[in-house]
Protein backbone atom coordinates (compact mmCIF):
# COMPACT_ATOMS: atom_id res chain seq x y z
CA UNK A 1 0.00 0.00 0.00
CA UNK A 2 0.90 3.32 -0.55
CA UNK A 3 2.78 5.75 2.13
CA UNK A 4 1.98 9.13 3.18
CA UNK A 5 4.60 11.39 1.55
CA UNK A 6 6.28 13.49 3.93
CA UNK A 7 3.15 15.93 4.70
CA UNK A 8 1.76 16.27 1.75
CA UNK A 9 -1.70 16.37 1.52
CA UNK A 10 -4.41 14.95 -0.70
CA UNK A 11 -5.26 16.18 -3.93
CA UNK A 12 -8.97 16.64 -4.41
CA UNK A 13 -10.43 17.16 -7.68
CA UNK A 14 -14.09 17.40 -8.40
CA UNK A 15 -15.06 17.42 -11.83
CA UNK A 16 -18.74 17.72 -13.90
CA UNK A 17 -19.46 16.99 -17.65
CA UNK A 18 -19.45 21.09 -18.14
CA UNK A 19 -16.14 21.98 -15.68
CA UNK A 20 -13.45 21.50 -12.94
CA UNK A 21 -15.78 22.61 -9.96
CA UNK A 22 -13.28 22.30 -7.75
CA UNK A 23 -9.11 21.50 -7.53
CA UNK A 24 -7.09 21.71 -4.01
CA UNK A 25 -4.84 20.39 -1.66
CA UNK A 26 -7.07 18.87 1.50
CA UNK A 27 -6.10 16.69 4.15
CA UNK A 28 -9.14 14.33 4.64
CA UNK A 29 -12.04 13.95 2.18
CA UNK A 30 -15.34 12.44 3.12
CA UNK A 31 -17.29 10.86 0.28
CA UNK A 32 -21.00 10.24 -0.13
CA UNK A 33 -20.61 6.62 -1.14
CA UNK A 34 -23.73 4.49 -2.46
CA UNK A 35 -24.00 2.39 1.28
CA UNK A 36 -23.07 5.88 3.38
CA UNK A 37 -20.09 8.55 3.96
CA UNK A 38 -16.45 7.12 3.87
CA UNK A 39 -13.37 8.98 4.74
CA UNK A 40 -10.63 9.15 2.95
CA UNK A 41 -7.29 10.21 4.36
CA UNK A 42 -3.40 10.87 3.64
CA UNK A 43 -2.40 7.17 2.28
CA UNK A 44 -5.75 5.75 1.81
CA UNK A 45 -5.50 2.45 -0.43
CA UNK A 46 -6.50 2.69 -4.26
CA UNK A 47 -10.28 1.91 -4.97
CA UNK A 48 -12.65 2.94 -7.00
CA UNK A 49 -16.15 3.31 -5.75
CA UNK A 50 -19.91 4.91 -6.75
CA UNK A 51 -20.98 7.91 -5.19
CA UNK A 52 -24.64 8.51 -4.13
CA UNK A 53 -26.10 11.41 -3.59
CA UNK A 54 -24.70 13.61 -0.49
CA UNK A 55 -22.35 15.63 0.88
CA UNK A 56 -18.67 15.69 0.01
CA UNK A 57 -16.61 17.29 2.25
CA UNK A 58 -13.16 18.32 2.38
CA UNK A 59 -11.19 19.23 5.66
CA UNK A 60 -8.17 21.58 4.03
CA UNK A 61 -4.88 21.85 5.16
CA UNK A 62 -4.41 25.41 6.34
CA UNK A 63 -5.69 25.58 10.20
CA UNK A 64 -8.71 28.15 9.65
CA UNK A 65 -9.73 27.98 6.18
CA UNK A 66 -13.54 26.31 6.47
CA UNK A 67 -14.22 22.62 4.92
CA UNK A 68 -15.73 23.43 1.28
CA UNK A 69 -18.37 21.51 1.15
CA UNK A 70 -20.12 20.25 -2.31
CA UNK A 71 -23.77 18.31 -3.10
CA UNK A 72 -23.11 15.79 -5.39
CA UNK A 73 -25.68 13.68 -7.37
CA UNK A 74 -24.38 9.94 -8.26
CA UNK A 75 -21.09 9.73 -10.36
CA UNK A 76 -17.86 8.07 -9.16
CA UNK A 77 -14.88 8.41 -7.12
CA UNK A 78 -11.25 7.30 -7.45
CA UNK A 79 -8.27 6.90 -4.85
CA UNK A 80 -5.04 6.81 -5.86
CA UNK A 81 -1.91 7.67 -4.93
CA UNK A 82 -3.16 10.83 -2.62
CA UNK A 83 -5.45 12.16 -5.18
CA UNK A 84 -9.15 12.18 -4.65
CA UNK A 85 -10.98 12.36 -7.87
CA UNK A 86 -14.93 13.06 -8.40
CA UNK A 87 -16.74 12.66 -10.98
CA UNK A 88 -20.35 13.36 -11.08
CA UNK A 89 -22.86 14.65 -13.55
CA UNK A 90 -24.30 17.41 -10.57
CA UNK A 91 -22.31 19.02 -8.11
CA UNK A 92 -23.38 22.03 -6.24
CA UNK A 93 -21.76 24.26 -3.81
CA UNK A 94 -23.46 23.73 -0.26
CA UNK A 95 -23.63 27.42 0.24
CA UNK A 96 -25.91 27.62 -3.44
CA UNK A 97 -27.96 24.70 -2.52
CA UNK A 98 -31.64 26.43 -1.60
CA UNK A 99 -33.44 24.44 1.10
CA UNK A 100 -36.83 25.28 -0.39
CA UNK A 101 -36.04 24.20 -3.64
CA UNK A 102 -34.93 21.19 -2.21
CA UNK A 103 -37.91 20.69 -0.62
CA UNK A 104 -40.24 21.46 -3.02
CA UNK A 105 -38.34 19.25 -5.62
CA UNK A 106 -39.31 16.71 -2.86
CA UNK A 107 -42.68 16.94 -2.60
CA UNK A 108 -42.68 16.53 -6.73
CA UNK A 109 -40.99 13.53 -6.69
CA UNK A 110 -43.22 12.13 -3.83
CA UNK A 111 -46.51 12.94 -5.97
CA UNK A 112 -45.41 11.31 -9.27
CA UNK A 113 -46.84 8.06 -9.68
CA UNK A 114 -44.26 5.06 -10.30
CA UNK A 115 -45.80 2.16 -11.99
CA UNK A 116 -42.92 -1.26 -12.60
CA UNK A 117 -40.59 -1.84 -11.25
CA UNK A 118 -37.34 0.46 -12.67
CA UNK A 119 -40.00 3.52 -12.38
CA UNK A 120 -40.38 3.12 -8.43
CA UNK A 121 -36.51 2.52 -8.22
CA UNK A 122 -35.80 6.10 -9.96
CA UNK A 123 -38.40 7.89 -8.07
CA UNK A 124 -36.86 6.39 -4.61
CA UNK A 125 -33.47 7.60 -6.22
CA UNK A 126 -34.99 10.53 -6.99
CA UNK A 127 -36.47 11.01 -3.27
CA UNK A 128 -33.08 10.43 -1.89
CA UNK A 129 -31.39 12.90 -3.97
CA UNK A 130 -34.13 15.41 -3.10
CA UNK A 131 -33.35 14.51 1.01
CA UNK A 132 -29.73 14.59 0.72
CA UNK A 133 -29.83 18.13 -1.10
CA UNK A 134 -32.50 19.42 1.94
CA UNK A 135 -30.21 17.90 4.21
CA UNK A 136 -27.41 19.59 2.45
CA UNK A 137 -28.87 22.94 2.84
CA UNK A 138 -30.34 22.64 6.16
CA UNK A 139 -26.61 21.81 7.20
CA UNK A 140 -25.34 25.20 5.47
CA UNK A 141 -27.43 27.40 7.26
CA UNK B 1 -23.75 62.22 -63.11
CA UNK B 2 -26.01 59.95 -63.14
CA UNK B 3 -23.45 56.79 -63.52
CA UNK B 4 -20.81 58.17 -60.62
CA UNK B 5 -23.56 58.60 -58.46
CA UNK B 6 -25.19 54.78 -58.51
CA UNK B 7 -21.49 53.93 -58.26
CA UNK B 8 -21.48 56.07 -55.25
CA UNK B 9 -24.80 54.67 -53.62
CA UNK B 10 -23.01 51.38 -54.27
CA UNK B 11 -20.19 52.24 -52.61
CA UNK B 12 -21.64 53.09 -49.35
CA UNK B 13 -24.32 50.26 -48.85
CA UNK B 14 -21.10 47.93 -49.70
CA UNK B 15 -19.78 50.09 -46.57
CA UNK B 16 -22.49 48.98 -44.38
CA UNK B 17 -22.71 45.77 -45.28
CA UNK B 18 -19.07 45.39 -44.38
CA UNK B 19 -19.41 47.47 -41.13
CA UNK B 20 -22.43 44.25 -40.48
CA UNK B 21 -19.85 41.21 -41.39
CA UNK B 22 -16.98 42.72 -39.27
CA UNK B 23 -18.80 42.91 -36.71
CA UNK B 24 -20.47 39.34 -37.03
CA UNK B 25 -16.63 38.60 -37.35
CA UNK B 26 -16.03 40.11 -34.27
CA UNK B 27 -19.01 38.14 -32.28
CA UNK B 28 -18.25 35.19 -33.23
CA UNK B 29 -14.47 34.92 -32.42
CA UNK B 30 -15.39 36.21 -29.37
CA UNK B 31 -17.84 33.18 -28.36
CA UNK B 32 -15.53 30.79 -29.93
CA UNK B 33 -13.13 31.82 -27.43
CA UNK B 34 -15.73 31.21 -24.47
CA UNK B 35 -17.01 27.80 -26.42
CA UNK B 36 -13.69 26.88 -27.05
CA UNK B 37 -13.01 27.21 -23.14
CA UNK B 38 -16.11 24.96 -21.84
CA UNK B 39 -15.10 22.72 -24.35
CA UNK B 40 -11.48 22.04 -23.07
CA UNK B 41 -12.89 22.12 -19.43
CA UNK B 42 -15.36 19.25 -20.31
CA UNK B 43 -12.82 17.37 -21.52
CA UNK B 44 -11.30 16.49 -17.81
CA UNK B 45 -14.65 14.65 -17.00
CA UNK B 46 -14.24 12.22 -20.12
CA UNK B 47 -10.35 11.74 -19.77
CA UNK B 48 -11.43 10.72 -15.74
CA UNK B 49 -14.02 8.51 -16.81
CA UNK B 50 -11.71 6.97 -19.74
CA UNK B 51 -9.42 6.42 -16.87
CA UNK B 52 -12.09 4.36 -14.41
CA UNK B 53 -12.78 2.42 -17.96
CA UNK B 54 -9.92 1.37 -18.49
CA UNK B 55 -8.83 0.38 -15.02
CA UNK B 56 -12.40 -1.98 -14.65
CA UNK B 57 -11.41 -3.28 -18.19
CA UNK B 58 -7.61 -4.10 -16.37
CA UNK B 59 -8.51 -5.78 -13.81
CA UNK B 60 -10.25 -8.18 -16.44
CA UNK B 61 -14.05 -7.41 -15.53
CA UNK B 62 -17.01 -8.81 -18.02
CA UNK B 63 -17.74 -6.04 -19.80
CA UNK B 64 -21.25 -7.18 -20.89
CA UNK B 65 -23.26 -4.80 -21.15
CA UNK B 66 -26.62 -3.94 -22.77
CA UNK B 67 -25.32 -0.70 -24.50
CA UNK B 68 -22.29 -2.78 -25.37
CA UNK B 69 -23.73 -5.35 -27.48
CA UNK B 70 -24.29 -5.26 -30.99
CA UNK B 71 -27.92 -6.18 -32.35
CA UNK B 72 -28.79 -6.11 -36.27
CA UNK B 73 -30.40 -2.62 -37.14
CA UNK B 74 -33.91 -2.78 -37.31
CA UNK B 75 -35.00 0.53 -35.92
CA UNK B 76 -32.52 3.46 -35.89
CA UNK B 77 -32.09 7.02 -34.26
CA UNK B 78 -30.45 9.70 -36.21
CA UNK B 79 -29.24 13.13 -34.26
CA UNK B 80 -28.40 15.59 -36.58
CA UNK B 81 -26.72 18.98 -35.26
CA UNK B 82 -26.82 22.47 -37.03
CA UNK B 83 -26.89 25.92 -36.29
CA UNK B 84 -29.70 27.97 -35.81
CA UNK B 85 -28.46 30.79 -37.77
CA UNK B 86 -27.46 31.00 -41.25
CA UNK B 87 -24.06 33.30 -42.55
CA UNK B 88 -21.64 30.46 -41.55
CA UNK B 89 -20.26 29.25 -44.90
CA UNK B 90 -20.73 25.68 -45.43
CA UNK B 91 -21.20 24.61 -41.67
CA UNK B 92 -24.95 23.98 -42.05
CA UNK B 93 -24.98 22.66 -45.36
CA UNK B 94 -22.10 20.28 -44.63
CA UNK B 95 -23.95 18.33 -41.64
CA UNK B 96 -27.29 18.53 -44.02
CA UNK B 97 -25.56 17.00 -46.48
CA UNK B 98 -23.80 14.20 -43.86
CA UNK B 99 -27.09 13.21 -42.93
CA UNK B 100 -28.99 12.93 -46.37
CA UNK B 101 -26.47 10.39 -46.77
CA UNK B 102 -27.16 8.35 -43.76
CA UNK B 103 -30.96 8.59 -43.71
CA UNK B 104 -30.48 7.81 -47.87
CA UNK B 105 -28.45 4.37 -46.79
CA UNK B 106 -31.49 3.78 -43.89
CA UNK B 107 -33.66 3.80 -46.69
CA UNK B 108 -32.18 1.70 -49.25
CA UNK B 109 -31.53 -0.74 -46.34
CA UNK B 110 -35.57 -0.72 -45.44
CA UNK B 111 -34.49 0.29 -42.10
CA UNK B 112 -37.14 2.56 -40.17
CA UNK B 113 -35.42 5.81 -38.67
CA UNK B 114 -36.39 8.39 -35.85
CA UNK B 115 -34.73 11.97 -36.69
CA UNK B 116 -34.28 14.38 -34.21
CA UNK B 117 -32.54 17.86 -35.60
CA UNK B 118 -31.10 20.66 -33.42
CA UNK B 119 -30.99 23.97 -35.26
CA UNK B 120 -33.52 25.86 -37.09
CA UNK B 121 -31.20 25.68 -40.19
CA UNK B 122 -31.13 21.84 -40.48
CA UNK B 123 -34.63 21.46 -39.68
CA UNK B 124 -35.92 23.69 -42.89
CA UNK B 125 -33.23 22.21 -44.96
CA UNK B 126 -34.69 18.13 -44.01
CA UNK B 127 -38.82 19.37 -44.18
CA UNK B 128 -37.70 21.21 -47.69
CA UNK B 129 -36.21 17.70 -48.78
CA UNK B 130 -39.35 15.99 -47.27
CA UNK B 131 -38.16 14.03 -44.27
CA UNK B 132 -40.12 13.69 -41.67
CA UNK B 133 -38.92 14.94 -38.51
CA UNK B 134 -39.97 13.25 -35.06
CA UNK B 135 -38.10 16.07 -32.81
CA UNK B 136 -36.92 19.32 -32.90
CA UNK B 137 -34.56 21.39 -30.65
CA UNK B 138 -33.73 24.66 -31.26
CA UNK B 139 -32.52 26.03 -27.81
CA UNK B 140 -28.94 24.95 -28.46
CA UNK B 141 -26.97 27.97 -29.04
CA UNK B 142 -22.93 28.66 -28.46
CA UNK B 143 -23.72 27.35 -25.21
CA UNK B 144 -25.28 24.04 -24.57
CA UNK B 145 -25.47 22.81 -21.17
CA UNK B 146 -25.35 19.27 -19.59
CA UNK B 147 -29.03 20.12 -18.03
CA UNK B 148 -30.03 20.64 -21.63
CA UNK B 149 -28.40 17.74 -23.18
CA UNK B 150 -29.23 15.08 -20.32
CA UNK B 151 -32.26 14.37 -21.05
CA UNK B 152 -32.13 13.98 -24.67
CA UNK B 153 -29.66 11.13 -23.97
CA UNK B 154 -31.61 9.84 -21.21
CA UNK B 155 -34.62 9.58 -23.79
CA UNK B 156 -31.97 7.69 -25.86
CA UNK B 157 -30.39 5.42 -23.35
CA UNK B 158 -34.50 4.20 -22.57
CA UNK B 159 -35.24 3.75 -26.26
CA UNK B 160 -32.08 1.92 -26.57
CA UNK B 161 -33.00 -0.36 -23.45
CA UNK B 162 -36.42 -0.95 -24.62
CA UNK B 163 -35.38 -2.21 -28.35
CA UNK B 164 -37.43 0.87 -29.81
CA UNK B 165 -33.87 1.52 -31.37
CA UNK B 166 -31.30 -0.21 -32.13
CA UNK B 167 -28.73 2.43 -33.22
CA UNK B 168 -27.95 5.89 -32.50
CA UNK B 169 -25.41 8.07 -35.19
CA UNK B 170 -25.22 11.59 -34.51
CA UNK B 171 -24.50 13.94 -37.41
CA UNK B 172 -22.51 16.84 -36.60
CA UNK B 173 -19.44 19.12 -36.91
CA UNK B 174 -16.44 17.91 -35.13
CA UNK B 175 -14.09 19.74 -34.04
CA UNK B 176 -10.34 18.79 -34.75
CA UNK B 177 -8.51 21.96 -34.55
CA UNK B 178 -9.08 25.56 -35.32
CA UNK B 179 -8.08 24.98 -38.44
CA UNK B 180 -10.33 21.52 -38.91
CA UNK B 181 -13.60 20.90 -38.72
CA UNK B 182 -15.13 18.14 -40.26
CA UNK B 183 -18.84 17.10 -40.54
CA UNK B 184 -18.86 13.46 -40.08
CA UNK B 185 -21.42 10.84 -38.84
CA UNK B 186 -20.72 9.11 -35.38
CA UNK B 187 -22.53 6.06 -34.11
CA UNK B 188 -22.64 6.60 -30.40
CA UNK B 189 -24.70 3.48 -29.04
CA UNK B 190 -23.99 0.90 -29.21
CA UNK B 191 -21.45 2.13 -27.32
CA UNK B 192 -17.48 0.93 -28.44
CA UNK B 193 -16.11 -1.48 -25.31
CA UNK B 194 -14.17 -0.01 -23.15
CA UNK B 195 -10.23 -1.67 -23.99
CA UNK B 196 -7.43 -2.13 -21.76
CA UNK B 197 -4.54 -1.68 -24.22
CA UNK B 198 -0.50 -1.62 -23.85
CA UNK B 199 1.06 0.21 -21.02
CA UNK B 200 -1.45 2.36 -19.56
CA UNK B 201 -3.21 -1.09 -18.46
CA UNK B 202 -0.60 -2.61 -17.13
CA UNK B 203 0.25 0.10 -14.84
CA UNK B 204 -3.14 0.66 -13.90
CA UNK B 205 -3.63 -3.08 -13.36
CA UNK B 206 -0.59 -2.93 -10.80
CA UNK B 207 -2.84 -0.47 -8.49
CA UNK B 208 -5.00 -3.00 -7.24
CA UNK B 209 -7.94 -1.17 -7.07
CA UNK B 210 -10.72 -1.93 -5.04
CA UNK B 211 -14.07 -1.81 -6.53
CA UNK B 212 -17.20 -0.68 -4.37
CA UNK B 213 -19.39 -1.95 -4.93
CA UNK B 214 -18.30 -4.14 -7.33
CA UNK B 215 -16.69 -3.91 -11.21
CA UNK B 216 -19.11 -4.91 -12.83
CA UNK B 217 -21.75 -2.81 -10.73
CA UNK B 218 -19.61 0.53 -11.28
CA UNK B 219 -19.60 -0.25 -15.26
CA UNK B 220 -23.41 -0.25 -15.10
CA UNK B 221 -23.10 2.93 -14.18
CA UNK B 222 -20.47 4.77 -15.43
CA UNK B 223 -21.33 3.06 -19.35
CA UNK B 224 -24.82 5.57 -19.53
CA UNK B 225 -22.30 8.50 -18.12
CA UNK B 226 -20.14 7.96 -20.61
CA UNK B 227 -22.68 7.96 -23.54
CA UNK B 228 -24.01 11.12 -21.83
CA UNK B 229 -20.20 12.84 -21.84
CA UNK B 230 -20.04 11.70 -25.72
CA UNK B 231 -23.05 12.98 -26.44
CA UNK B 232 -22.35 16.15 -24.53
CA UNK B 233 -18.85 16.64 -26.49
CA UNK B 234 -20.95 16.50 -29.96
CA UNK B 235 -23.07 19.76 -28.66
CA UNK B 236 -20.25 21.18 -27.25
CA UNK B 237 -17.80 20.71 -30.64
CA UNK B 238 -20.81 21.08 -32.90
CA UNK B 239 -21.24 24.83 -30.96
CA UNK B 240 -17.26 25.40 -30.95
CA UNK B 241 -17.37 24.50 -35.10
CA UNK B 242 -20.24 27.08 -35.88
CA UNK B 243 -18.78 30.13 -34.16
CA UNK B 244 -15.34 29.19 -36.09
CA UNK B 245 -17.32 28.37 -39.96
CA UNK B 246 -18.53 31.80 -39.11
CA UNK B 247 -15.73 33.51 -37.69
CA UNK B 248 -13.75 32.38 -40.73
CA UNK B 249 -16.71 33.06 -43.46
CA UNK B 250 -17.41 36.73 -41.90
CA UNK B 251 -13.42 37.02 -42.41
CA UNK B 252 -13.73 36.25 -45.62
CA UNK B 253 -16.87 38.21 -46.45
CA UNK B 254 -15.31 41.51 -44.95
CA UNK B 255 -12.25 41.08 -47.21
CA UNK B 256 -14.47 40.88 -50.04
CA UNK B 257 -16.43 43.74 -49.46
CA UNK B 258 -12.51 45.98 -49.09
CA UNK B 259 -12.12 44.31 -52.40
CA UNK B 260 -15.49 45.46 -53.71
CA UNK B 261 -15.42 49.01 -52.11
CA UNK B 262 -11.61 49.55 -53.93
CA UNK B 263 -13.06 48.28 -57.38
CA UNK B 264 -16.19 50.79 -56.87
CA UNK B 265 -14.16 53.54 -55.84
CA UNK B 266 -11.75 53.29 -59.20
CA UNK B 267 -14.91 52.95 -60.99
CA UNK B 268 -16.49 55.72 -59.34
CA UNK B 269 -13.20 57.89 -59.33
CA UNK B 270 -13.00 57.56 -63.48
CA UNK B 271 -16.90 57.86 -64.08
CA UNK B 272 -16.50 61.60 -62.14
CA UNK B 273 -13.10 62.63 -64.28
CA UNK B 274 -14.51 61.56 -67.66
CA UNK B 275 -17.70 63.76 -66.68
CA UNK B 276 -15.37 66.66 -65.58
CA UNK B 277 -13.34 66.17 -68.34
CA UNK B 278 -16.78 66.09 -70.28
CA UNK B 279 -17.49 69.35 -68.55
CA UNK B 280 -14.43 71.43 -69.39
CA UNK B 281 -14.51 70.32 -73.17
CA UNK B 282 -18.40 71.78 -73.46
CA UNK B 283 -17.09 75.43 -71.95
CA UNK B 284 -14.25 75.06 -73.96
CA UNK B 285 -16.38 74.50 -76.69
CA UNK B 286 -19.13 77.38 -75.61
CA UNK B 287 -16.04 79.87 -75.69
CA UNK B 288 -14.67 78.56 -79.06
CA UNK B 289 -18.00 79.44 -80.48
CA UNK B 290 -18.45 83.16 -78.65
CA UNK B 291 -14.96 83.62 -80.31
CA UNK B 292 -15.83 84.05 -83.69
Amino acid sequence: MQTSRGGRGIQCVVVTPETTVFDMTAEFVSLPLYDGQRGVGLGHAAFIGRLGAGEVRVTSKQAGTPAARFFVQGGFVEVAHDTVTVITQRAIAADAVDGQDARRELEQVQSTKAVGEEAIEARLAAADAARALARTASRSR
Amino acid sequence: MAKARALDRRRKSVRNIRKITRTMELIATARFKKAMDRSVAARDYTKHLAKILENIAAVGADVAHPLLEIRPTTRTAVLVLTGNRGLCGGYNGNVVRQSLALLGQWRSEQVATHVAVSGKRGISALRFREITIDETYTTFEDKPEFAAVAPIGQAYLQAYASGAIDRLDVAYTRFESIAKQEAVTETLLPLAAPEAAGETATKAASDEYDFYPSAASILEEILPASFMARLFKCFLDAAVSEQVARMVAMKAATENAGGLIKSLSRQYNRARQSQITGEIMEILGGVEALKK
